[in-house]
């Protein structure tokens, strides 16, 4: 009697453990494996395409890039103006720049990443910052993205009022910005970094790779801690 | 209902089962987004394991980075919740010496699902709802939703609260040979 209390204790055990084994490893494979990015009218057929953070476009001089381009360490940020969690991580990275950027080993590298059916104002805010950039310069887009992230309220709640606002801070011209956004040049180069996070197995925001001195991609998904983020960051730099 | 809590939980092996549980859930919850990244650290051979734990650890601290304040609660409670039940019908199924227990089982399973899927940062897609409305194009969904999915995760705190109250109160029921 007591061997077969045992055993159907040990039964039950193995069965609790199984559903959860089960549950959990179900809800990886879901997350994992399916063609789940979210989904965008314009964004490719990415279904049938294989993801690998190895896609990660090559960083060129038409990105934007906060610190030293040739670091050991380079994190690729692929962000949503809209999203509450980019712009916490927007926080982050900023102080991740404020520790490593003077010492010239990591570098940001911001593309974005609008989700189009949960953010409909993300896109438009991707090309006013791009328009800012063509008008003021590097800096000039880097001041947007600082005072945008601060000003916004996020989940689309931001009124248009905070660019024009933005835009007089950092004293470009008006007329020049509306008619570069109304130019529609800019819709292509948001498009593409749309469409290489989702090459790189982004499904929502903030998405980024890590990419190391030996061009391995590490891929880091969502708006995680200042320590996670500097662990990964020492992790990249011990690398041989 | 509450001598039958007592009466479960004054036995050490439950408390372990319960803690257990909770401790899985919340690891996987807290891990979840970044489980590609886990895997690459855990098998880099060039990373020591000073490093490897640091960084596991340092994942925990996106529970207040990468989930709202609603959502890390829920998440907290389902894990607990999940806990207690698993434990409760650990319980129920050995002093009844049957294999299952088929309402308090499927309702907690359905409350762990729901659950999951209501918790992390559904606004921004790095979770599970949003992936799967996505599968079939309605994402947009969410943002009729007052609290962008969150209600997936009270959904699924009722069904667990359900599922213990089911199986506390099946607990002090007279063994009976059922026809």
């Amino acid at each position: 009697m007591e061997n077969q209390n045992t055993n159907e204790q040990k039964n039950l055990m193995i069965s609790v453990a199984i559903i959860i084994a089960g549950i959990l490893i179900a809800g990886s494979v879901i997350y994992s494996k399916g063609s789940n990015q979210p989904q965008d009218k314009k964004a490719p057929d990415v279904a049938q395409q294989q993801e690998s953070t190895d896609a990660v476009r090559p960083i060129s001089e038409e990105d934007h890039i906060k610190g030293n381009p040739n670091a050991q360490v380079v994190i690729v940020e692929y962000s949503d103006f809209e999203c509450p969690f980019c712009k916490r991580f927007h926080d982050t990275m900023n102080q991740v720049m404020d520790e490593y950027g003077p010492t010239g080993k990591v570098a940001w590298v911001y593309r974005h990443f609008p989700l189009d059916q949960l953010h409909s104002k993300a896109r438009p805010e991707a090309i006013a910052s791009e328009c800012a950039s063509e008008l003021g310069g590097e800096g000039a887009f880097w001041k947007f993205a600082d005072r945008f992230y601060e000003l916004t309220p996020s989940n689309d709640q931001t009124e248009a009022s905070v660019i024009t606002k933005i835009i007089k801070e950092i004293g470009i011209d008006a007329i020049a910005f509306t008619e570069c956004l109304n130019s529609g040049k800019y819709d292509q180069r948001v498009e593409a970094d749309v469409a290489n996070a989702v090459e790189t197995g982004g499904r929502g925001t903030p998405w980024s790779i890590v990419i190391t001195s030996s061009g391995q991609t590490l891929p880091l998904s969502g708006a995680q801690s200042y320590e996670s983020v500097k662990q990964l960051i020492e992790i990249a730099l011990s690398e041989e | 209902m509450f001598s039958s809590l007592k009466k479960v939980f004054s036995k050490p092996r439950y408390i372990t089962i319960a803690v257990l549980v909770t401790v899985i859930v919340f690891v996987f919850v807290v891990w979840f987004p970044n489980l590609r990244l886990i895997k690459e650290i855990i098998f880099n051979s060039g990373v020591s394991s000073i490093s490897k734990i640091s960084f596991l650890f340092s994942l925990f601290g996106s529970i207040k980075t990468n989930f709202s304040v609603i959502s890390s609660i829920i998440a907290i409670i389902i894990a607990i919740m999940f806990g207690l039940n698993i434990s409760l019908i650990t319980y129920y199924i050995k002093t009844r010496q049957v294999i299952k227990s088929k309402s308090g089982t499927h309702l907690s399973i359905g409350g762990l699902i729901s659950g999951i899927l209501g918790i992390g940062c559904a606004s921004c897609g790095t979770f599970l709802l949003t992936p799967i409305l996505s599968l079939f194009g309605a994402s947009g969904f969410l943002t009729f939703l007052p609290f962008g999915g969150e209600e997936f995760g009270l959904i699924g705190i009722g069904l667990l609260l359900y599922s213990s109250y089911v199986t506390l109160k099946k607990i002090p029921e007279p063994l009976v040979c059922e026809v």
